[in-house]
């Protein structure tokens, strides 16, 4: 709702109306959360022990706190389309601090499936779906590694599906039962 | 009373405003009522408990020449009283008045889409309150005296000043204290919010007049051992711990002079032991006086560390103050009324392992800080950091430090209430001391509500200190300088930080003091969810406790600071000395009576009396239990029991409860 065009996309982005208003909010999203993380997530009075716990922080603009708080507010647009969802290690570390004893890794993973859902997803989590549907492992086996197993005398694979290649059948049944390979390989074509 | 003597039941319903009216049908219930056995009259009102709505009680029972009043309204613990009054205004015995809690135990709990299923649980209600109300029968309450005394456990502030208060009304007060001296908390402070002024030079002279207040006698060294009677008539033992030393009083009673607090003896004494009251970061003897400004100054034997040397006793040498074969004692106390004032202390926030507490020698808690910034303290008033005795030139302060903490392990989901305003309080005190420091304060909210408060944060704030708004999430010491590494995110900023300090400063949670637990249940006190000691009324009445004649001041009822410690223990003072300024109490009627033709004096409820006011006597050359009346307090232990039926529970008859039962069962529509 800019108050006026400038006829320069740049600074009308700048000027626009930022106002939070009612409207903004879907509490549908909030009630979501609630259910599929099992945690309450509507708890979180921003006290920030999450950021200051988190190893993705320092290092990055993934704050914690601030998708705890577009949970609390409804903001799903802002919360699912955010690159930095995608950022979180599940450490589990604000979990383990929460004075509040909400489990914010689980609000993330909540969110992170309902994002799935509308097809928001980086590229990368897609190539390891690939992967384990491929191999069993979301980073498999290479040659270098291979060599550093013979070196230290174990078998060049482990004994997992490398090693008992009949099993990735059963693998990729649990996969398929949830058309995620499916999905990852339509989204990753678009 | 009525022709044929036939019971004449009035039944009144209350609205209160929209919280009975607005879930279920008053006049529904007023029709229903009406159809109910011996109900010759029903009524209802806006708000029963008012003038108008007791008038109509009052009139009704003249009119209608009634024997019975039933008022379906709120819970009996609210206006229970209110109503007897009103019955008795009306000519009826007061115990001729019966209470349907259709409120609290209907329409609060049926509020929403529940109209005809409230409404006719509320029948139910009526008609089981009618069918007892039916059967009520006149009692006459019994009055008891007072013994003129109370006593005031735990010399803190709190009970310091309500034992002043106590005493200075005219009233003898035994005030009993654990520790060796007076002062309690407040004595271990260097200054004192918002005002700053110093804690011991305002304390002291308190503590100086209980020593002398001719109606005051101080037990320290005394623990509350056990508790009989009831309001008016307790017995305390109290366990007068083996001190050691001889008062000059006690001296005096065997013709030797007694301790006069000189310390020779602690000069010679060979025995080292950490000082609680300095938080053991100083040194005592095994005999000892915790800090110069003790009351009474008298020494006291640590009898778990003394090695018996008789060094002392032979340097006391004429004053023969010192005996070490001293034992314990129990003397008895008799008393009118009694307050609680246990005080508090910190959690182990060694528990909190994110937080380095015990494990990083730069880190200690507030009580720690104000040892360490006191003049009389370990370091005569200088902070250092404890791990080089260095001046440390950024000090970090970590609010809400186990408070507002609902995750499992020690920490407290309450506000511990007086952090925030110490923490700030520490942030100037190391500003006016140290040239050139940087205190950092990490907080969630400033919590500054009290009296010239806010403006007291104002003044830390312009002074430079720095606030950093993030509940801290971890401390890392640096093993080479020890110095630490505080951890947060600034909220207002949205960016993790890491801060290097000097030292840091917990201001952990409180929680009830070691062993109030234990001299809370003695006094049957109960304790609210949070674990402090439960008031009979958060609002209308915080002092008094749902045990008659026992009342509550200071931080065992709850956190609270310096002003409302004092001034709970002044209202509970004021409290604790009407029963005792009255002269009698009146007792409920709800003592278990012997019905004697029935006892067949096998003595089994003897035995289950946890008040043990039952006993066997001889009677008509019979063996009858005998109720102590002003013992028993109606719990009707021994009348569920009795296999004969012989103890009747007044108020509580079983024909009274079998008639609401039936009630229930039977009727309806």
């Amino acid at each position: 709702m800019a108050a006026k065009s400038y006829d320069n996309p740049e600074l009308d982005q700048k000027l626009k109306d930022t106002y939070y208003r009612l409207g903004d909010s879907n509490p549908e999203f909030s009630k979501n959360i609630l259910e599929t993380s099992r945690t309450l997530a509507n708890m979180c009075y921003q006290c920030g022990t999450c950021t200051g716990s988190c190893p993705s922080a320092p290092r990055s603009s993934y704050r914690i706190r601030k998708f705890m708080r577009r949970n609390v507010f409804g903001l799903e647009d802002e919360a699912l389309t955010d690159p930095d969802l995608w950022l979180c290690t599940t450490c589990y570390s604000c979990s383990d601090r929460c004075p509040r004893d909400i489990a914010p890794t689980d609000v993330i993973m909540a969110m992170r499936n309902m994002a799935f859902k509308r097809d928001i997803i980086p590229k990368n989590f897609l190539m390891t779906v690939k992967l384990i549907y491929d191999s069993g492992h979301g980073v498999p086996n290479n040659d270098a590694n291979r060599d550093a197993r013979a070196r230290l005398g174990l078998d060049r694979d482990p004994p997992t599906t490398h090693t008992y290649t009949e099993y990735m059948q059963g693998i990729r049944k649990i996969i398929d039962s949830c058309d995620l390979k499916a999905n990852a390989d339509r989204i990753l074509g678009e | 009373m009525a022709e044929n003597n036939q019971p004449r039941i009035g039944v009144f319903l209350c609205h209160c405003g929209t919280n009975i009216a607005g879930s279920l049908s008053i006049n529904d219930i007023i029709e229903y009522a009406k159809t109910l056995p011996y109900v010759v009259h029903s009524d209802e009102y806006q708000y029963m408990c008012s003038t108008p709505g007791q008038g109509k009680i009052v009139e009704a029972i003249a009119e209608h020449n009634l024997t019975g009043i039933v008022v379906a309204a709120c819970t009996p613990s609210l206006h229970e009283p209110t109503f007897r009054v009103a019955t008795k205004e009306g000519g009826l015995n007061p115990f001729r008045f019966e209470m349907a809690n259709i409120r609290e135990q209907n329409s609060w709990v049926h509020m929403h889409g529940m109209w005809d299923e409230a409404t006719s649980k509320a029948k139910d209600q009526v008609r089981m309150a009618v069918a007892k109300a039916a059967l009520l029968e006149d009692l006459i309450p019994k009055s008891v005296p007072v013994e003129p005394a109370a006593m005031v456990v735990g010399a803190g502030v709190g009970g310091i000043q309500a034992a002043l208060d106590l005493a200075s009304a005219g009233i003898k007060t035994y005030l009993v204290e654990r520790t060796p001296t007076v002062g309690g908390r407040m004595s271990q402070l260097d200054k004192t919010f918002p005002t700053l002024d110093c804690s011991q030079c305002i304390l002291t002279p308190k503590m100086v007049d209980v020593g002398r207040h001719p109606n005051i006698e101080l037990l320290t060294y005394h623990e509350v051992e056990s508790v009989e009677g009831y309001i008016g008539n307790f017995e305390v033992t109290l366990k007068k711990k083996a001190r050691g030393v001889l008062s000059p009083e006690e001296g005096r009673a065997i013709g030797v002079d007694g301790c006069n607090g000189c310390g020779d003896c602690a000069e010679v004494c060979p025995v080292i032991k950490p000082n609680p009251f300095e938080m053991g970061m100083a040194p005592r003897k095994a005999i000892y006086i915790y800090h110069a400004q003790v009351m009474p100054l008298i020494f006291t034997i640590d009898f778990d560390s003394c090695v018996k040397c008789n060094l002392c006793v032979d340097i006391c040498g004429t004053k023969k103050a010192i005996d070490l074969e001293m034992k314990d004692e129990f003397p008895v106390y008799k008393i009118g009324t009694v307050i609680l004032a246990t005080g508090f202390e910190l959690i182990p926030i060694e528990e909190k392992k994110e937080w380095g507490y015990k494990r990083y020698e730069n880190v200690i808690h507030g009580l720690e800080f104000e040892r360490l910034i006191c003049a009389s303290g370990p370091t005569g008033g200088h902070l250092i950091r404890p791990s080089d005795g260095a001046t440390p030139k950024r000090v970090g302060f970590v609010l809400c430090a186990g408070s507002r903490d609902n995750a499992p392990g020690i920490g407290k989901p309450y506000c511990s209430r007086f952090c925030c305003m110490y923490s700030l309080k520490h942030a100037h005190q190391i500003m006016e001391k140290i040239e050139g420091v940087e205190p950092y304060i990490f907080y969630m909210d400033i919590r500054s509500f009290g009296k010239m408060y806010e403006e007291f944060y104002y003044r830390i704030q312009n002074e430079g200190a720095k606030f950093i708004r993030g509940r801290v999430a971890n401390i890392l010491e640096d093993p080479k300088t020890k110095n630490l590494h505080v951890f947060t995110e600034d909220t207002l900023l949205g960016r993790p930080v890491d801060i290097e300090l000097d030292l840091v400063v917990l201001a952990s949670a409180v929680k009830p003091n070691d062993g109030a637990d234990v001299v809370r249940k003695k006094f049957g006190v109960s304790a609210s969810q949070d674990g402090w000691m439960l008031e009979a009324h958060p609002k209308l009445n915080p002092c008094g406790t749902t045990t008659a004649g026992v009342f509550l001041a200071g931080v065992c009822q709850g956190p609270k600071d310096i002003p409302d410690t004092v001034a709970q223990a002044e209202g509970a003072a004021s409290a604790a000395s009407i029963p005792i300024h009255c002269g009698e109490v009146e007792l409920e009627p709800y003592f278990a009576i012997c019905l004697e033709d029935l006892c067949a004096g096998c003595g089994m409820c003897t035995n289950l009396c946890p008040y043990s006011a039952l006993a066997l006597t001889i009677k008509n050359d019979r063996m009858v239990m005998e109720v102590t009346e002003a013992k028993c307090k109606g719990c009707g232990t021994c009348g569920g029991f009795c296999p004969g039926g012989a103890i009747k529970m007044q108020h509580f008859t079983s024909q009274q409860i079998v008639a609401q039962i039936d009630a229930y069962l039977l009727g309806g529509e």
